[in-house]
């Protein structure tokens, strides 16, 4: 019997486990986990995959103190009347089977690759086909190799593999069914620009083009086009596992359906992350798995805490090229062409073709309700943070966007201290001063200690601010106090 | 004695030659002679539909008629010149009449072009052009009757306003995919369709005229469109564009451009050193600017010349326009389509507003724009083309 067992150990739960923890939570907590390896930062597979960090470099602490972690142990059955998991093990050899009772169950057991029904992906045993990957674990970009890759897929993670798999030397293609890359983030005139990012970095974007089969080392598309593919990996988004909550006979839908409290229909079965459909919707990211989390440990220490859906932000996490979508993007929210989309609705948007900059920001009462930006590392990070604030836009929009604002506008140094610097791998300032405090006084040293700008390290300036500004502030008290941002901005 | 300058056409541009010369001229060195072949004196063909509005023809008469006074100038209505005699330097009326010229201005515009497609002769179809037109228009109009409007431009777009006053339902077909495809981008004319379709008019865009279907009677029975559509109509207005009346200056041996008008320099001069040609029938260096505001400039420079100076060159059209519509307020300025390398574009869209400015690779110098809904900001907008911006363009646009 455990208070809490936690069913996956990926980001979500790894998260819930550092939450519980801040929270001060006093029972006992047990992971079963599939996987019987080391826990690594999702956020940073790409990095491994373009060569520039080693698979070590990602692994994180299986767990910390109070926590029993039981890698290469699945889920076989809930028995939701007697609160039992009836467990078995995943390695080789004869599985042993055992059970575990809970006070509360949590699931975190993720999404899994969704794999197209296309002749040759599969081999006769229903395994994906020698030279055929997809990219969800460490053991897949491992898998990787070969100079010639075709990649099926340019959404957010295909993109970003091919530019990674491009970075480390391979000949890339990217085959994507839309008319332009990312297309579910950004609209049309933002995916064009990407597309031809994408071409300057050397991959062969192939739009518009449905892959038909997969054989003799070649990804064969629709009028007959074969492009070589000695390996080919797979980029067509997730299915949630529902398998156990399913079996179980919770409410599912997509996913596992939770309330604001994070509980399925059995109330005492919480889900979270990529497996758990809030009525605010799925957007299967790290953001909202980390706010869930948040809300759940809160819920599970006896606190008031509701969960009631996330700030979206979608990162490309790649150094060749920024982009950021927030929210549900602007791509179908033009008050022009589709009245209605927004009372008091804005959409502002900046084309620069020549210069590859691009945004488009809607906004409701002054305040981002959404935005595409693109080439504009400054306005990507400034915008979150009105985003992420709710705080209204200054009159000066352009100057927002193209980063000349005035001061009002840049405000990092003033972040709450929750407020999340580096998104890939989820680092908060206050993180960020307690390591400095502990010793960290540089952005390598910042970055060795809580590995923030070890992602796509578009965070780097700001994590220098941050540190610049802690110089001299070794007495906690020279600290600018609480709120001081806020009132400035009153004063606009 | 006072040099006699012959103008053959009496329009907006004519007038404004006119005009121009009239006072300019205060030695009277000048005798003008205005020839026209219309019944009535110059007019504002720009605002015509307010005459079914109520304004009387006499309304919409140019204002400014200093020179009606001014007995250097004379105005011959109905006369119609048959041809030029330029080693006499005459002109010769269909009457017979010779009259002896010093300078002569061709102004002779441009007429609208029926599309040469079947039925286009139906009864029920008209051009927009005259008063007389437009008197014809009310006389066939029927309350309740649906009327079709063929070319989505700024003419068509006023005719299009002038049927819904006469009260008619009213649909217009343009061939590009959006209205006003040379004054606004694609997303100013998304705004602007949805605008006029508050105000019961009906825009087929992307898709042009294949046939006009006549009835047993030999009227006008609805449109049909190359997309297979058919909309019923039983008044139809071609508004699709005009070719400049260049037959004068053909017939005497006069240089005319590939596509049509009096072939012209900077300086609106044709190889004759008597003749110049302005407005709708000229064609500078080649290309014809029928609007307004470029035949203005024709006319200026011309009385320049005649009044001793070199004048002013044509300094290209400056396609700037700013019109109210059924309440609809659209502009456009500058470089609106973007066209400079390197140009950043910047928009603004709420509902009921759409503005855009294009802005130099700087992202401070504003090359052009375009206002939708809201064109408030013209006037301070408009004369900043070229110039650095001088307070955020967030203030500018607020404005007015």
């Amino acid at each position: 019997m455990s208070d809490v067992v936690i069913v996956g150990y990926g980001p979500a739960a790894q998260y819930l486990v550092e939450r519980l923890r801040h929270e001060g939570y006093g029972g006992e907590i047990t992971v079963i986990d599939a996987d019987g390896r080391a826990g690594y930062h999702r956020a940073l597979l790409t990095s491994v995959l373009g060569g520039e960090l080693e698979p070590e470099a990602i692994t994180v602490p299986r767990a910390g103190p109070g926590v029993r972690l039981r890698p290469g142990v699945m889920v076989e059955r809930i028995d939701t009347r007697r609160r039992l998991v009836h467990t078995r093990t995943t390695g080789t050899g004869t599985p042993e089977r055992g059970t575990l009772g809970y006070g509360h169950l949590v699931l975190a057991t993720g999404a899994r690759p969704r794999v197209p029904a296309i002749p040759g992906l599969r081999a006769a045993t229903g395994e994906l086909a020698s030279g055929v990957t997809t990219l969800r674990t460490l053991d897949d970009c491992l898998r990787v190799r070969g100079e010639r890759v075709a990649l099926l897929g340019a959404g957010v993670l295909g993109v970003e593999s091919a530019l990674a798999l491009a970075r480390r030397g391979c000949r890339v293609s990217l085959v994507h069914r839309h008319p332009y890359p990312m297309n579910r983030q950004l609209d049309p005139a933002a995916g064009e620009l990407l597309a031809d990012r994408l071409r300057e970095c050397g991959i062969e974007l192939l739009a518009d083009r449905q892959a038909v089969a997969y054989r003799d080392g070649h990804l064969v598309l629709d009028g007959g086009t074969r492009v070589p593919a000695a390996f080919l990996v797979l980029c067509t988004g997730v299915v949630p596992v529902t398998d156990p909550a399913r079996q179980a006979g919770l409410a599912t839908r997509g996913g596992v359906l939770v309330d604001d409290r994070l509980r399925t229909s059995d109330p005492h079965i919480s889900a979270l992350g990529d497996c758990a459909e809030h009525a605010s919707g799925m957007p299967a990211q790290l953001g909202p798995a980390r706010d869930q989390a948040a809300s759940l440990a809160a819920v599970l220490a006896g606190r008031h805490a509701r969960y009631r859906g996330s700030r979206v932000l979608t990162r490309l996490k790649a150094r060749e090229v920024d982009v950021a979508c927030l929210g549900a993007g602007t791509a179908a929210v033009d008050p022009v062409a589709v009245p209605g989309c927004g009372a008091g609705g804005e959409l502002v948007t900046l084309a620069d073709r020549a210069r590859r900059r691009y945004a488009s920001m809607t906004l409701r009462d002054d305040r981002v309700a959404g935005a595409v930006l693109l080439g504009l590392p400054r306005a990507i990070a400034t915008v979150t943070q009105l985003y992420d604030d709710r705080r209204p836009v200054p009159s000066d929009r352009l100057g927002v966007l193209l980063g000349t604002g005035t001061a009002d506008t840049e405000s990092t140094v003033d972040l709450p201290d929750d407020a999340v610097v580096c998104r890939c791998s989820v680092v908060t300032k206050r993180a960020l001063i307690e390591a400095w405090h502990e010793g960290a006084r540089t952005v390598p040293e910042l970055a060795e200690a809580t590995r923030a700008t070890s992602g796509c390290g578009s965070c780097t300036d700001e994590v220098r601010r941050i540190c610049e500004a802690q110089q001299g502030t070794d007495v906690a008290v020279a600290r600018p106090p609480a709120g001081s941002a806020q009132q400035r901005h009153a004063g606009v | 004695m006072a040099r006699t300058v012959v103008v053959v056409g009496h329009g907006m541009v004519g007038h404004r030659l006119a005009e121009e010369i009239s006072s300019r001229d205060r030695d009277g060195t000048w005798r003008t002679v205005l020839l026209t072949d219309e019944a009535r004196p110059a007019y504002d063909r720009v605002t015509l539909s307010s005459y079914l509005h109520g304004s009387s023809a006499d309304e919409l008469r140019l204002a400014g008629e200093r020179f009606s006074a001014n007995p250097n100038v004379e105005v011959r209505r109905r006369t119609r010149v048959a041809g030029i005699d330029r080693d006499a330097c005459r002109v010769i009326t269909e009457g017979g009449e010779r009259i002896g010229y010093d300078a002569l201005v061709l102004a002779t515009g441009a007429r609208p072009i029926v599309p040469p497609v079947a039925g286009a002769g139906a009864g029920g179809c008209f051009v927009y052009r005259t008063l007389d037109d437009l008197e014809a228009i009310r006389q066939t109009a029927t309350p309740g009757g649906a009327g079709v409007v063929v070319g989505g431009g700024l003419l068509g777009l006023e005719a299009a306003n002038a049927l819904r006053i006469l009260g008619m339902r009213v649909s217009v077909v343009e061939r590009a995919p959006w209205l006003l495809p040379l004054q606004v981008d694609r997303r100013g004319g998304a705004l602007l369709r949805r605008l006029v379709a508050e105000r019961g008019i009906e825009a087929h865009c992307g898709t042009e005229l294949a046939a006009i279907e006549a009835g047993d009677d030999g009227r006008v029975r609805g449109v049909v469109t190359t997309a297979g559509e058919c909309l019923p109509a039983e008044l139809v207005i071609f508004s699709v564009g005009v070719s400049p009346r260049d037959e004068l200056a053909r017939a005497a041996g006069l240089a005319v451009a590939e596509g049509g008008g009096i072939l012209v320099d900077d300086r609106c001069r044709t190889g004759d050193p008597r003749i110049w040609a302005v407005g709708d029938c000229a064609a500078v260096n080649g290309r014809c600017y029928p609007l307004v505001a470029p035949g203005y400039r024709m006319a200026e420079t011309v009385a320049q010349q005649l009044l001793g100076d070199r004048g002013r060159a044509f300094p290209g059209a400056d396609t700037s326009t700013r019109l109210k519509m059924l309440g609809v307020e659209v502009a456009s300025f500058g470089d609106a389509h973007a066209e400079t390398d390197g140009a950043v574009e910047l928009s603004y869209a709420t509902e009921g507003s759409y503005a855009k400015l294009v802005l130099g690779p700087d992202t401070r110098t504003l090359l052009g724009g375009v206002l939708a809904g809201d064109a408030s900001a013209y006037p301070v907008l408009h004369p900043l083309v070229g110039h650095e911006l001088p307070a955020q363009p967030e203030r500018l646009l607020a404005s007015r």
